[in-house]
């Protein structure tokens, strides 16, 4: 219970500051949303109309406060360039973005943590070398470049799926599925290829413990000590790599959203910014740290699970 | 421990079965989506079949109110959706679009519309005089300040009956049709521009996803010759990767405004490439109140040091026109195409009046570009390399475009820039009065008495041939006095797919898409 609380008051504090320093950020760097409306031949007293209007030329905090208000009441407010509630505007590409950020998860859990248990198999074996190179290249490898790479495969030769058309979950959620999969591949690459090598050398560490060498000199087989022992062991630290990723997924997911043309949070994100939005940039700014404090969470909560240690050696407790 | 062991072996089994149906999703993701390859490649002529197009634009639009909308690819799109009293057409001339006829008294301050019979609107009411000078006032009246036009408020009053608006000016202007045209007609008092536009255009509203795309229809009502296509696409890919995949990909049948660096990807097979220009004067734009550029000699000895061809040929592969002034070919009344090469590439010459003004060794100077505009950055990396040889250490400064926009065009912070400027009402005025040095856009601070002057009997002018020539005179003030070092106007490159024809450039920036038609 004092958990939860605990949990939720990080959320809202996090959330009040981050809020808070996208405002900040904002008031000092240049660039002015109304004269980004009316354009290059604006007039001064337009530009004041407009200011006026959008509530522009009340003070800093003033205005700070009645955003923090209309937040807390459910109001996201409304966009200056499409003067329509942000809610509207972004909820459809939240969707999208989640489901992206989660089949991309899924893949980097389905597919890292048996290559990373396989990859120890390997250890010090004549394949070791290249496995080791490739799992570098893979690291390096931006998604931006593998966005290009997969849509030209898949969708231009192979005409698997339709670069620059996302046909949207009520149309064809079959289609938009295959789409979102093949960003979900480029997102993921770099992201598998980091956790497989951390999984890789937390069971070397682990394997190397003393209680490793007591269980095997006692007759176990390698095997079963390390699916049995050494896997529990070695995944907390994975485990909170893993809350990092599902935390980070929705930024990285912005240029691959952009190549794929996917409808997005991502795109929609840097569009506002560059329009200088602020109630767009606020409230999608304030949903990615709400999504990186869950994600934290989760990962918490998952590691307490697998190792009663951190339940009991706890504070809370 | 028998328990441990068969824990432990339901986790593997478990683990590998999970890797096993993620492979067989995937086999099954890709079984699935073979049927809508299959489908895709279908579409393509599916889409040919039933008229339809998908064009890939850049940007989304600022605003579908067509009196608040200010992005120049916005103007650009919704040039299909509303039209005003006048419009204009692919050869440049001013003509009658809700009106069908327009009268101008003897004395040039009163012209009377005579509305076009059967215009309605796409809602399917039809065009009243109450609309018309309900839409013309929105735009002067100081009601909605947003959307207020400043070149408008020459209007004393509108008066609509029956069928005829008369509009009487304080004073005879002759680009008074050239400004009308922007007051695109709207029902009177309609509310609702922003989410359903309604206007008079060939190409009806349909809908609008944010950031994604805008559908819009035939309007089978329409006036005019009947669009060829029944339904377009506008598809927002703000990736230049992204617009060239969606065209390979076909997704996309059309997308403007490519480089020559895009359109080397696409196969030559599937798409024409269309040659047109921007009609903007893309050039170095300097702030002439800043040292040195406050010395005329300096600013030739840059306008000598920059080779234009060789920008052209470097960052542009060859396409784009060459220019010496503010104004492009297209404005062929205007046009004075020999101030072109004026200033040719000398640099001796430029070194020769460098040391003149009292800069021997050079001196050093920021570019201040707009990083979302590739094509400027790139001019910019090469007038570095140009200017370099003249002894001049110039640094390339990226800003985004808001920065580029309060910095650079509304505070006048800078040294110098490089954008193009356009004129999106097919006057000359638009890109000759903003270098007067009282000119609330001057941006460059320019600040010349003898331009004052001239301009300043231009616009009084009301005798067309005069004033022409006014303005050619303008022209030439700004090249002899090296008010900016000019350049080119860039190359407008389309794709488009084959089977798709019809397109049309005009004189000024706006995609008209109702004369594309598919092949038969």
């Amino acid at each position: 219970m004092k958990y939860i609380f605990k949990r939720i008051g990080l959320l809202l504090i996090t959330m009040i500051l981050v809020s808070f320093l996208t405002f900040l950020a904002f008031e000092i760097v240049s660039g002015d949303p109304v004269r980004n409306m009316l354009g290059t031949d604006a007039s001064p007293a337009q530009i004041e109309a407009l200011r006026q209007e959008l509530g522009l030329d009340k003070p800093f905090l003033s205005r700070y406060v009645s955003w923090l208000l209309g937040f807390f009441s459910g109001d996201l407010g409304r966009s200056f360039s499409y003067k329509q509630p942000v809610w509207e505007l972004i909820s459809s590409k939240l969707v999208i973005t989640l489901a992206l950020s989660l089949i991309s998860f899924a893949l980097i859990i389905l597919v890292s943590i048996p290559l990373g248990v396989f990859s120890y198999q390997w250890v010090g074996g004549p394949l070791d070398g290249v496995r080791t190179a490739f799992n570098q290249l893979c690291m390096a490898v931006p998604p931006f470049f593998t966005g290009i790479l997969l849509s030209w495969t898949f969708g231009v030769i192979l005409k698997v799926f339709t670069p620059g058309d996302f046909p949207g979950f009520a149309k064809d959620p079959g289609g938009s599925f295959v789409h979102l999969f093949f960003a979900a591949i480029c997102l993921s690459i770099p992201r598998i290829a980091m956790t497989v090598r951390m999984m890789r050398s937390t069971i070397v560490d682990e394997m190397n413990k003393a209680y490793v060498r007591t269980a095997i000199s006692r007759g176990n087989n390698r095997w079963s000590v390390l699916t049995r022992h050494v896997l529990k062991n070695s995944l907390v630290l994975v485990v909170t790599f893993l809350g990092q990723t599902l935390a980070e997924l929705v930024a990285a997911s912005i240029v691959v959203e952009q190549v794929l043309g996917i409808p997005g949070l991502g795109r929609f994100l840097v569009a506002s910014i560059s329009h200088r939005d602020y109630p767009v940039v606020q409230a999608i700014v304030v949903i990615l740290a709400f999504w990186v404090v869950l994600a934290g969470t989760i990962s918490d909560i998952v590691n307490r699970r697998i190792d009663p240690r951190l339940r009991l050696g706890g504070e809370d407790e | 421990m028998n328990k441990r062991i068969f824990l432990a072996w339901t986790l593997s089994v478990m683990l590998g079965a999970f890797l096993l149906s993620g492979c067989a999703n995937t086999a099954a993701g890709n079984a699935g989506s073979a049927d809508t390859a299959a489908e895709a490649a279908a579409e393509k002529t599916e889409r040919a079949k039933a008229n339809e197009a998908v064009v890939g634009i850049a940007q989304d639009f600022d605003s579908l109110d067509p009196h608040h909308m200010t992005a120049a690819g916005t103007k650009e799109i919704l040039f299909n959706i509303y039209e005003g009293l006048m419009k204009p057409n692919a050869a440049g001339e001013i003509v009658p679009a809700v009106a069908s006829e327009c009268e101008k008294s003897e004395d040039g301050k009163t012209y009377t519309f005579t509305l076009r019979d059967g215009v309605t609107f796409h809602n399917g009411e039809a065009v009243t005089a109450e609309d018309v000078v309900y839409s013309i006032n929105r735009r002067r009246d100081g009601k909605d300040t947003a959307a207020q036009l400043e070149a408008l408020s020459v209007i004393d009053e509108v008066q609509g009956e029956g069928n005829t608006v008369t509009i009487t000016l304080k004073e005879a202007s002759n680009e008074f049709l050239a400004h009308v045209m922007n007051a695109y007609i709207i029902p009177a008092d309609y509310a609702e521009l922003e989410t359903k536009p309604v206007g008079t255009g060939p190409f009806k509203f349909v809908s609008r996803a944010v950031q994604d795309e805008m559908v819009l229809e035939r309007f089978d009502e329409y006036w005019g010759e009947a669009p060829g296509l029944s339904k377009v696409t506008f598809k927002i890919l703000e990736n230049a990767e992204g617009l060239i995949l969606g065209l390979q990909s076909g997704a996309l049948d059309l997308v403007a405004h490519l480089s020559s660096d895009q359109i080397v990807q696409l196969e030559e097979g599937d798409f024409e490439i269309e040659e047109g220009s921007m009609n903007l004067v893309q050039a170095l734009y300097l702030n002439n109140a800043v040292k040195p550029f406050d010395d005329v000699r300096v600013r030739q000895a840059l306008s000598y040091a920059i080779d234009k061809q060789a920008v052209i040929d470097l960052a542009f592969d060859g396409y784009g026109i060459p220019l010496g002034t503010s104004m492009f070919p297209s404005f062929e009344k205007y046009y004075d195409a020999s101030l072109t090469d004026y200033y040719p590439h000398d640099v001796e010459k430029a070194k020769e009046l460098l040391a003149e003004a009292g800069y021997p060794d050079g001196f050093s100077m920021s570019i201040t570009v707009p990083s979302n505009y590739t094509p400027h950055v790139n001019t910019a990396t090469v007038l570095v390399e140009q200017l370099k040889e003249a002894g001049i250490t110039a640094t390339v400064e990226p800003v985004d475009w808001g920065t580029w926009l309060e910095e650079v065009y509304g505070n006048r912070q800078f040294e110098s820039t490089i954008t193009g400027l356009t004129s999106d009402n097919m006057t000359a005025r638009k890109l000759l009065e903003r270098f007067g040095s009282e000119v609330g856009n001057n941006f460059t601070n320019y600040n010349n008495a003898d331009y004052d002057a001239i301009l300043a009997e231009a616009l009084q002018e009301t005798d067309d041939a005069k004033q022409t020539e006014l303005y050619k005179a303008l022209e030439k003030n700004l090249t002899e006095n090296a008010a900016n070092v000019y350049l080119q106007d860039m190359a407008d490159l389309v794709a488009v797919r084959k089977g798709l024809s019809g397109l049309t450039f005009y004189p000024i920036y706006v995609l008209d898409v109702s004369a594309l038609h598919w092949a038969e």
